[in-house]
């Protein structure tokens, strides 16, 4: 009798005891365990410039196909409050890093992290990261506004959520139309709502502007600018070195699934200038030649001008000075981010 | 430009696994597919209903000129016992189950493949990482529009059937357990075809592939079946070589839902429902481990 008591009592106590331990657990996975991550539980106002957890880190990442190796040992970072592009020519493996980036393909070697987390870890992902990668991705038959809403209904936000991002993406007025009679544009610009449901701390993008029209591409830059300077991480893959030139703050550009430069994009293209070439007018473009020394390769133009490589600007004027030679112009020729692009690329864009 | 109302208003959206499931119903439910499958359903399960009534009906009420009119007379004087009458309703109540579980098998293909197909899986496996956890509400999911397919056939079935018998002056109460064991088995069929069209969409993630593979399995299995171990049985005259075709799902389906034996050497129901059972477990199982190590297209 007094054993069937004790027993009893001992198992009331371990099934407390575990009710208490399955309580935990379960309120361990709604809200504390955000806290780590720095994002206050339930909440998402978080001060502009203050987004801890959102510093994207590739180390070593490498994916190997059969016969290829797409992406090749690459390593970068991506800063919160930045616009970081991410460039390289076709098959340089930008498409392949990114989807590792974000759980979707698995990498061979190497980690891929955000605020220090792989992506299959996150807890909800959609309120950290949010990733535009292809335009056609919805049912054909779904209208706008119920695609938006299944995904809502997925990550577990609410489902008015939906209209909210139509609005900030200007499709309001196309919710309810089927996504399969969307123009391309209107299909990006879901994309972008789509992604910015969670209104994550972190967008990756691959290739946005892909089907914009002008006025598109704009909204897509002040959209991103925006984004960043509220303390965002932006990372947007493209071709379009001039838009990038406007947009980004920071590049990383790859080829042949490697590094081929990461930095500011002054400091990118800086890198490059020392192998830029300084333009000279002057009447006397023999003596200055001359007065140059075998260090210098001069160029003649077509006008009379002279292109000068090997030497600064600085060096050249002070030859000139030495020889009392008359200067009419002295310009640096920087390259551009597409030269230094191409430069950068040269013979690693070969199909592979 | 950023300030969301809706998300600072969220609270907890219940538990995730029934999220993800409703979630998923809700994709079936914003498409066009499910209503026309279910259009495509209703009409073949009515022509079903008017085919069963009337081979039922010169079941009871043999036709005067038929050769063998003393067998006929015979027959339908056993149809026309408690019994006899209870089998025909059963038979009634399940009308439409040949093409409706077709119906239920392409929706579980469909609930899968269409991810890939509209590209929509990145999409998905973006929001939930965890992709066994979506695998199992889309399992969810599916058999619930399993159950409501049954739920349509079974409803248009009573009703056709109540005024059936009573035109047809036999009468047996559609509560017996004849008939509600025979509507059961057909809710069991209905919800593990679905299943295995699902474990099958996610295997062959092809939509055009995996609608083959289902219709090949689902109306070739069973000729193919009988064919092989037919042939096996000219050379091994084994009684249990004719019950081996149980191992085709079309066949263990027919066994699962016949009470009895459903052709002779047949094995017993419950190998039948085991069969099918163990179909559904493997093909779910296999996709997901495939889902896991495969990248996401």
């Amino acid at each position: 009798m007094v054993v069937l008591l004790a027993v009893l009592v001992l198992g009331g106590l371990a099934w407390l005891a575990w009710r208490k331990a399955g309580n935990n657990t379960s309120a361990l996975a709604g809200d504390v365990s955000l806290r780590p991550l720095g994002r206050p539980s339930g909440g998402r106002s978080i001060p502009a410039g203050q987004l801890p957890g959102g510093r994207i880190v590739a180390s070593g990442l490498t994916k190997q196909y059969q016969d290829v190796k797409a992406v090749d040992g690459l390593s970068f970072v991506a800063e919160p409050g930045r616009v970081t592009g991410f460039l390289g020519p076709n098959g340089a493996g930008k498409t392949t890093t990114l989807r590792m980036l974000l759980g979707l393909a698995e990498p061979t070697a190497g980690t891929a992290t955000v605020g220090g987390v792989r992506y299959a870890d996150l807890d909800q992902p959609v309120r950290r990261v949010g990733a535009v990668l292809e335009a056609g991705a919805a049912h054909k038959g779904r209208s706008g506004r119920d695609h938006l809403r299944v995904l809502c209904q997925e990550a577990g936000l609410p489902l008015a959520r939906a209209d909210e991002v139509l609005e900030l993406t200007g499709l309001t007025a196309v919710g309810d139309r089927a996504f399969g009679r969307y123009s391309l544009g209107m299909r990006q610009r879901l994309a972008v709502a789509a992604a910015l449901l969670g209104d994550p701390q972190v967008l990756i993008l691959d290739e946005p502007g892909n089907g914009l029209d002008p006025e598109g591409i704009r909204w897509m830059r002040d959209l991103l600018r925006t984004l960043a300077a509220r303390g965002r991480t932006i990372l947007v893959s493209s071709h379009q070195l001039p838009e990038m030139e406007l947009l980004a703050d920071d590049l990383i550009i790859i080829a042949g699934g490697r590094l081929a430069a990461m930095g500011s994009l002054g400091s990118v293209v800086d890198s490059m200038a020392r192998g830029g070439r300084t333009l000279v007018r002057t009447p006397e473009a023999e003596k200055l030649a001359a007065a140059l020394g075998s260090h210098a390769v001069v160029t003649p133009g077509d006008a009379g001008e002279l292109y000068v490589t090997g030497v600064d600007a600085a060096a050249i004027g002070d030859a000139a000075q030495r020889a009392g030679i008359a200067i009419h112009q002295l310009t640096t020729e920087r390259p551009d981010l597409e030269a230094v692009f191409i430069e950068l690329t040269a013979g690693k864009a070969a199909i592979r | 430009m950023l300030d969301s109302p809706a998300l600072d208003a969220a609270r907890s959206t219940g538990t995730t696994p029934l999220r993800l499931v409703r979630a998923e119903i809700m994709k079936i439910r914003t498409t066009s597919t499910w209503w026309l499958f279910l259009i495509g359903f209703t009409v073949f399960t009515a022509l079903a209903l008017t085919s069963n009534g009337f081979s039922h009906h010169f079941q009871l009420y043999p036709q005067q000129d038929i050769p063998d009119r003393a067998q006929a007379l015979a027959q339908a004087a056993q149809a026309r016992t408690p019994s006899g009458v209870a089998a025909i309703a059963a038979s009634m109540m399940t009308s439409g189950q040949f093409l409706g579980v077709l119906f239920v098998l392409l929706l579980g293909i469909l609930v899968v493949t269409n991810e890939f197909a509209h590209q929509t899986a990145t999409a998905t496996f973006l929001t939930v990482p965890r992709r066994a956890a979506v695998i199992m509400a889309k399992l969810a999911a599916t058999a619930c529009f399993g159950a409501l397919f049954w739920l349509v056939a079974t409803v248009l079935d009573g009703v056709v059937t109540a005024f059936y018998l009573h035109s047809q002056h036999v009468s047996t109460p559609l509560t017996g357990w004849t008939v509600v064991r025979s509507v059961l088995l057909n809710l069991l069929a209905f919800v593990l075809w679905a299943v295995f069209g699902l474990g099958l969409g996610t295997l062959i993630r092809s939509q055009v592939g995996s609608i083959i593979a289902g219709i090949v399995v689902y109306l070739g299995g069973l000729a193919a079946a009988e064919l092989l171990f037919h042939a096996i049985y000219y050379f091994y005259r084994e009684g249990w070589v004719l019950g081996a075709p149980v191992i085709a799902p079309s066949v263990a389906a027919t066994v699962m839902i016949t009470p009895g034996r459903a052709f002779p050497h047949a094995p017993p129901q419950w190998a039948g429902l085991a069969v099918m059972v163990g179909y559904a477990l493997v093909l779910t199982v296999g996709g997901i481990v495939l889902t896991l190590r495969r990248d996401v297209p």
